[in-house]
């Protein structure tokens, strides 16, 4: 089956754009993003060096014992600015296994919706799966449009998950999980709390890379 | 109180009337503003303290954060541990083995009974076959456990592994510390949020709470902002001079409807005192005229009288005498005395009302002048049958004694010329109001048409053949300069019935207005 890559709508793609464009308050601008850019059966399938993000530091962080969430968005977009033309998603899943002292990952995307599982021994194998993003598949290479294009990545390490966000909702929405003797009023203003507890915000981890311009005729078939 | 003046323009048409009820006065403006800043200010307040709470309540305890945190790599430090415990156990259970493998089962077992955790060992040589394998017939320790494996390669080659158990709880505690510490962690990322959830939320319903409350106050401060209203331009309408305005006091007794009723009665005073004036300015005007007719027929009255004695007095000494003349000088002589004496008798009517004396008011009980008039009026009991009712307590009027004899005169003899030929009864009747005393005449005769009752009060207007229609206008305006009204009325049973109205001299200032247009109040009803 070959990978739903989502053609946007304009509608879309402006949230998208909107979305890519809220950095932190005081970010810098995005920065460089090396890019390997093969085609395959004619489709644009991208491998990013993340490198720059997966610094050393993280292994602290990754190896606490807690389930680490990597989430990668790529979009290609043209150079000068516009709509964007291709977009992938993909979450990685990282937990240090403390009694087995590896790291046990879980990385779904479109191309994997039933997810793929992988073990790594130690945080140096880990930092380069994770630094090397293979197999980005940006949809089909002929509908790029033909011009200067950019590779962008959006990284956000341990983003507030939707399963997160849904369970606090419910919690705040009834504290007191149906218990005799609950305050109505409190169940009031947390279920208006609850209603309005919407998107969360992308926290402070939130990295911006982009590309190099390249032309759709310069990708190689592999 | 209705929501306009009465005889206001309504709106016509629905949509009219309900922009005209929707429109806001100032007076309303400012109402609702000081209860809409009643209600914002306190809530701000709470809405402010809501953040502090929020604050405080939402805010995740970061020790307890950064604890949580830390047990997976707790739980990593416990079983690495373990782990060396058992690799120092193994490789001291390594260098005891034996030399021999038939010694191997022997030692082995030795081995797992003096071991704690040890359930299996197993030697195999360098070519990795089983020299000895035993496994511990024991129980194992409380609750599950599995495999913790140690491997000691031994110097000779070959390898020993040995099989430990770790207790399967640590690892169900390590999961469910591991998901306590992800919800603690995404809730402390949450936090911002969830904060500004519960203050929006409240906010919101904080907004909620001052519109209704905003809309109940405006609504109750409506009930009195639109009397006042009302009064504003029930006032309005007084000033540009329209005497019958008045204003629905309602049923609530509070200050406005007593501003209300003392508006109404401001006005209802103000009407009559300018009815008394227009009327009292009206007769003086007829008084004048009356007096320059009297003086104009009574002065050719003397010299037409003392001629026509000259004529009578020559005809009787004249020599010669015609009997025809004599005859027809003295029906002519009957009938010109008759006509001087109506003649002269309608001057002394005007002259009368022209003369009309000043009212000298002095205390007296109406009750007492009026049995004084009955028992002081024999040639009136002649000619009807009088009876006085009197209601409540003494009545004490200031009155002019002569003058408001001739007032009822006036009215008893209207009586009994209405009972001709029929012998009239009178029912004369006092009640004692609050601040007026009334004073009631009522006969049983015909009773005056509805539609003459305001014009029955007129000097020169009469239904009578005979009459100068003086009367009744000397009757009103001897009552209005008591201060007092009268009324022409109906007797129930049938009959006319005069009305008086005098102001009851101990009435303080501040007591209520009695309402004439309300009829007797508290009165004497003449008895069918």
């Amino acid at each position: 089956m070959r990978p739903p890559v989502r053609r946007l709508g304009a509608a879309r793609a402006l949230l998208l754009a909107l979305a890519l464009g809220a950095l932190p308050a005081g970010a810098a601008g995005p920065g460089p993003l090396p890019v390997r850019l093969e085609a395959r059966a004619g489709r644009l399938e991208a491998a990013l060096d993340l490198s720059a993000v997966v610094a050393p530091g993280l292994e602290k962080q990754l190896g606490n014992g807690l389930t680490n969430v990597i989430a990668l968005y790529v979009t290609v977009a043209p150079a000068g600015g516009g709509d964007v033309v291709a977009l992938q998603g993909r979450v990685i899943e990282i937990l240090f296994d403390v009694w087995e002292e590896s790291y046990a990952v879980t990385v779904g995307d479109a191309r994997a919706p039933q997810e793929i599982r992988r073990s790594f021994p130690d945080f140096r194998a880990l930092r380069a799966f994770l630094a090397d993003q293979e197999g980005i598949d940006l949809g089909p290479l002929a509908q790029l449009p033909v011009g200067p294009l950019v590779v962008e990545a959006r990284v956000e390490v341990n983003p507030v998950s939707r399963e997160q966000l849904q369970r606090t909702r419910e919690y705040i929405a009834n504290p007191v999980g149906g218990r005799p003797g609950g305050g109505g009023a409190r169940s009031v203003l947390g279920a208006v709390a609850s209603f309005l507890l919407r998107e969360p915000d992308p926290g402070s981890d939130v990295h911006l890379l982009r590309s190099r311009p390249f032309e759709r005729a310069e990708v190689t078939a592999r | 109180m209705s929501g306009r003046p009465a005889g206001a323009p309504r709106p016509r048409g629905r949509l009219p009337r309900f922009l005209a009820a929707l429109r806001v006065s100032a007076f309303e403006r400012n109402i609702a503003l000081a209860l809409v800043v009643a209600a914002v200010l306190p809530s701000a307040g709470a809405l402010w303290l809501a953040g502090q709470l929020a604050d405080v309540s939402v805010a995740l305890d970061p020790r307890v954060v950064d604890r949580l945190e830390a047990m997976p790599a707790l739980y990593g430090d416990l079983f690495q541990a373990r782990k060396q415990l058992y690799a120092e156990q193994a490789r001291a259970i390594a260098r005891g083995l034996p030399r021999t493998a038939e010694a191997g089962p022997a030692y082995l077992d030795d081995a797992l009974a003096r071991t704690p955790r040890l359930r299996r060992l197993t030697w195999a040589d360098r070519t990795g076959a089983v020299v000895a394998e035993r496994e511990a017939q024991g129980p194992g320790p409380d609750g599950e456990w599995r495999e913790a494996p140690a491997v000691v390669s031994l110097p000779g080659g070959g390898r020993l592994e040995a099989v430990f158990a770790i207790e399967a709880r640590y690892f169900a505690e390590l999961n469910e510390t591991r998901e306590l510490a992800e919800l603690v962690q995404g809730l402390d990322a949450l936090r911002a949020e969830i904060r500004r959830s519960y203050l929006r939320a409240y906010a919101g319903l904080l907004v909620v709470w001052v519109l209704l409350t905003a809309t109940l106050g405006i609504a109750l401060a409506r009930r009195t902002t639109r009397r006042v209203s009302d009064l504003v331009l029930a006032v309005q309408r007084l000033a540009a001079g329209d005497l019958s305005v008045q204003v629905d006091p309602g049923r609530a007794r509070d200050e406005v409807a007593g501003l209300a009723r003392a508006f109404n009665a401001m006005v209802r005073e103000v009407r009559e005192s300018r009815d008394r004036i227009v009327y009292l300015e009206k007769i003086s005007g007829w008084q004048e005229v009356a007096r320059r007719l009297a003086h104009e027929i009574k002065n050719p009255l003397t010299p037409m009288k003392l001629a026509f004695q000259q004529l009578e007095a020559r005809w009787k000494t004249a020599p010669e005498r015609d009997p025809e003349f004599g005859r027809l000088l003295a029906d002519v002589g009957e009938i010109v005395r008759e006509e001087i004496g109506t003649l002269q008798r309608l001057v002394d009517e005007f002259s009368g009302f022209a003369k009309l004396p000043e009212v000298r008011p002095e205390p007296a009980d109406l009750v007492d002048f009026v049995e004084e008039f009955v028992r002081t009026s024999p040639q009136l009991a002649e000619e009807a049958d009088l009876d006085v009712a009197r209601e409540g307590g003494p009545s004490p009027v200031a009155l002019d004694r002569a003058l408001m004899r001739r007032v009822l005169a006036n009215l008893c003899a209207n009586a009994v010329e209405a009972a001709r030929p029929a012998r009239a009864r009178i029912h004369l009747g006092v009640a004692r109001g609050p601040t007026r005393a009334l004073l009631t005449v009522a006969d049983e005769g015909p009773g005056v048409e509805r539609g003459l009752r305001d014009r029955i009060f007129d000097p020169y207007f009469t239904t009578k053949g005979t009459g100068t229609g003086l009367g009744l206008a000397i009757v009103k305006k001897i009552v209005l300069q008591h201060g007092g009204e009268i009324q022409a009325g109906e007797r129930e049973g049938g009959g006319a019935a005069f009305t008086v109205s005098l102001p009851v001299r101990d009435a303080g200032p501040g007591a209520p207005d009695p309402s004439p247009t309300a009829g007797p109040e508290g009165g004497y009803n003449p008895a069918p």
